[in-house]
């Protein structure tokens, strides 16, 4: 498999300089999602991983593609557009390849080469070697590889630990939001793990900071105001 | 209305009955001309007629095997005359041995009636057609329920019912009625569409021996699209799309479409087949290549955004086409929005490179859509599920969308039974009951389980399947 990603490199040996977005080195993310990542965006080059599949790999990107980045996302034959675009992702800037099949690895360095970004669940665990040399692809064209699974050696490494949704009770009610909390840790030196509380999604399908779940914000008078007014635009948008 | 009617086209129809089912009964003269069962087969066979008429004018509408249309204005000043062009028209598709019939009148309804009129058609003047229609029964509008309605109301000819003003007949009758009104007047219900001439317009080359390396036939590519670029500027065409087929040593022939609108350059054909070539490892020994333009349309000079409105940079067509050479084109899509009840609905995914139009509109209001927030993730295929009470039982849903037990476990997908801590439903939908294969009646829930996931589940058929999950 290394050759042929050698060889899309080959193919392609100059980056273009002229379509890199403004703001080099670093794409946003959502303001929530901020204070998560080391460098509180999505470093160019670099490997970010979301646990498993599900919206936090969604939010992630959202801001960078409003922002004008390309976004594939290969591996995720169950993506939720309806999801993806109530949380503020243009579809009009995804492309999709449901099932990358046996070459994926070739598959995703042609797409690092291309996107600025590719969401990706390997159809397989990727073995160290393949890893290294994807990251390598990454790097060379200063795309972010964006994981929905395991992946040693990322940059900055998210992770939903707890999770509540709110509005459906024992036979009435519906789903209309979900508070989690999401931990991130990196890898360099001197990173201590960070966590915040998010919707994810909120009442609308946005995803946006939340306040600590009740029993931890006793001792935090602003927070619980904030949780307040959540709960009132809870009510409210109901 | 008289002015409307001088105003209207001229119109040539071709009739061969012989194609026609009724007709070929009537005209035991059946040629034998080839009017085979199957309408493809037809339209092959009819393809001879229609190059014939070709020949007096090249802007042809098939309008179904065995009838065609051509407007007659511009022939006829060549020919000198209708009645000459009719004449000459009929003698040249005989000559081919085919039996015809020739009608021209002001616009394509009544030039299809004079091709009927008579053994061998009628000329109908211009300004006459009118009078020409009055005297047909309303039954010759093949409208089936307004052909019932009309002689009811007294309204037995073509004339009595152009007698009618036509916004009293399109309030009256509708949409129908207004149709009616506007081709018993004489008036085209649509104006004709030319066909565009059907030759062959792919170019191949043979390799022998056959070419083990891909490079000389992305070479012998090159040569070969600027050949097909030339013919095609020369007929003032242009394809939406071009076919690069292969044909290998051992037989096995490889061929593939790629999107062109017109606007790809020789080398930018080239380059494509290197991309095909390379996507099939192991491809070797090459004996021809043929590119073949597909969907031919008229050149307009026109530059459109190459992939739909929003535009896509060089660098990111350029891996996606990659991509689309190692996987196939329909394996790369861009999703796009469509409207529908169940989730999986909601999106249709588009090949790259192909402009598509939902057929279910997202911006209609869907009643019975779950509100949002919508599922993370939406399975294609639903997973087959078990729901059951306390007691273990399944659970079942009522007519009256009444749960026979609250919900206890969830088991998906033949996975570990989940302790549901929470749920709400069941919300019934009925859907397009009006089309069997599309029709389906659901009971959906929400359901949280233990773990703190959340599920979208139906029960369909008697049968549990989760249909999404909003993780």
């Amino acid at each position: 498999m290394g050759a042929e990603i050698a060889q899309v490199i080959s193919l392609s040996p100059v980056r273009h300089r002229d379509d890199v977005l403004a703001g080099e080195g670093l794409l946003p993310v959502l303001p929530a999602l901020r204070e998560l990542l080391p460098d509180g965006g999505l470093r160019r080059g670099s490997v970010v991983t979301s646990g498993d599949w599900g919206l936090l790999s969604l939010a992630l990107v959202t801001e960078a593609v409003a922002d004008g980045a390309w976004c594939a996302v290969a591996g995720i034959p169950s993506i939720g557009m309806r999801a993806a675009v109530e949380a503020g992702l243009d579809p009009g800037r995804l492309l999709l390849i449901a099932e990358p099949g046996p070459s994926w690895p070739q598959v995703v360095a042609s797409l690092l080469d291309g996107f600025d970004i590719v969401l990706l669940r390997p159809p397989e665990p990727p073995s160290a070697q393949l890893r290294h040399k994807l990251e390598a692809v990454a790097r060379r064209y200063g795309s972010i590889l964006v994981l929905a699974g395991d992946w040693p050696g990322a940059q900055a490494r998210l992770l939903v630990t707890d999770a509540e949704w709110t509005g459906i009770g024992v036979g009435h009610g519906r789903l209309r939001a979900r508070r989690v909390q999401v931990v991130s840790s990196g890898r360099g030196a001197g990173e201590r793990p960070r966590s915040a509380w998010l919707w994810l999604p909120g009442p609308d399908g946005k995803v946006s900071a939340a306040a600590p779940a009740a029993g931890m914000s006793a001792h935090d008078a602003s927070a619980r105001r904030n949780y307040l007014i959540d709960a009132e635009q809870l009510v409210s948008s109901g | 209305m008289t002015s409307l009617t001088a105003a209207a086209r001229r119109v040539l129809v071709l009739r061969c009955p012989d194609w026609l089912d009724g007709a070929a009964a009537g005209n035991g003269a059946a040629a034998g001309s080839g009017a085979a069962a199957g309408s493809g087969t037809a339209a092959r066979a009819f393809e001879p007629v229609v190059a014939i008429v070709e020949a007096f004018c090249p802007q042809v509408e098939v309008l179904r095997p065995g009838i065609c249309a051509i407007a007659a204005r511009g022939p006829a000043r060549f020919f000198g005359g209708e009645a000459e062009l009719a004449a000459k028209l009929a003698e040249a598709v005989c000559l081919g041995g085919f039996a015809c019939q020739v009608g021209v009148a002001d616009g394509l309804f009544a030039a299809g009636l004079a091709a009927r009129a008579g053994p061998t058609g009628l000329l109908v003047p211009p300004g006459e057609t009118a009078e020409f229609l009055a005297g047909h029964p309303v039954t010759v509008l093949d409208l089936p329920e307004l052909c019932e309605l009309l002689p009811r109301l007294g309204i037995e000819t073509l004339g009595q019912l152009a007698a009618l003003p036509p916004a009293e007949a399109a309030s009256r009758f509708g949409a129908q009625g207004k149709l009616a009104s506007r081709l018993a007047r004489g008036l085209d219900p649509r104006p004709l569409i030319p066909r565009p001439a059907a030759d062959d317009k792919s170019v191949q080359m043979e390799f022998e021996p056959p070419a083990e390396h891909s490079e000389p036939v992305i070479f012998a590519a090159k040569a070969l699209a600027d050949q097909m670029h030339d013919r095609l500027a020369a007929a003032g065409l242009a394809c939406v799309r071009v076919q690069v087929q292969v044909r290998c040593a051992n037989g096995q022939e490889l061929s593939r479409l790629w999107r062109h609108d017109g606007l790809l350059s020789a080398l930018a054909v080239a380059e494509r087949v290197r991309w095909q070539l390379d996507g099939w490892l192991g491809t070797s020994g090459i004996t021809m290549l043929r590119l073949i333009p597909d969907q031919l349309v008229r050149a307009t000079g026109r530059q459109l955004a190459l992939w739909g409105d929003s535009v896509i940079t060089d660098r990111v067509a350029r891996a996606a086409i990659r991509v689309q050479a190692m996987l196939g084109h329909d394996r790369v899509t861009r999703p796009m929005s469509a409207g529908g009840r169940r989730p999986a609905e909601q999106v249709i995914f588009v090949p790259f490179g192909d402009a598509a139009v939902p057929d279910r509109p997202p911006d209609r209001p869907w009643p019975g859509q779950i509100p949002a927030p919508a599922p993370a993730t939406v399975y294609q295929a639903p997973l087959a599920a078990c729901v059951t009470d306390s007691s273990g039982e399944a659970v079942s849903v009522s007519g009256r969308a009444q749960l026979s037990a609250p919900p206890a476990l969830l088991s998906a997908a033949g996975g570990p039974p989940r302790a549901i801590t929470a749920w709400a439903g069941p919300w019934p939908v009925t859907q397009r009951w009006w089309d069997p294969p599309c029709a389906c009646r659901q009971a959906r829930l929400q359901l949280v389980t233990e773990d703190g996931a959340a599920w979208l589940a139906a029960l369909q058929d008697g049968r549990w399947l989760i249909e999404a999950s909003y993780d």
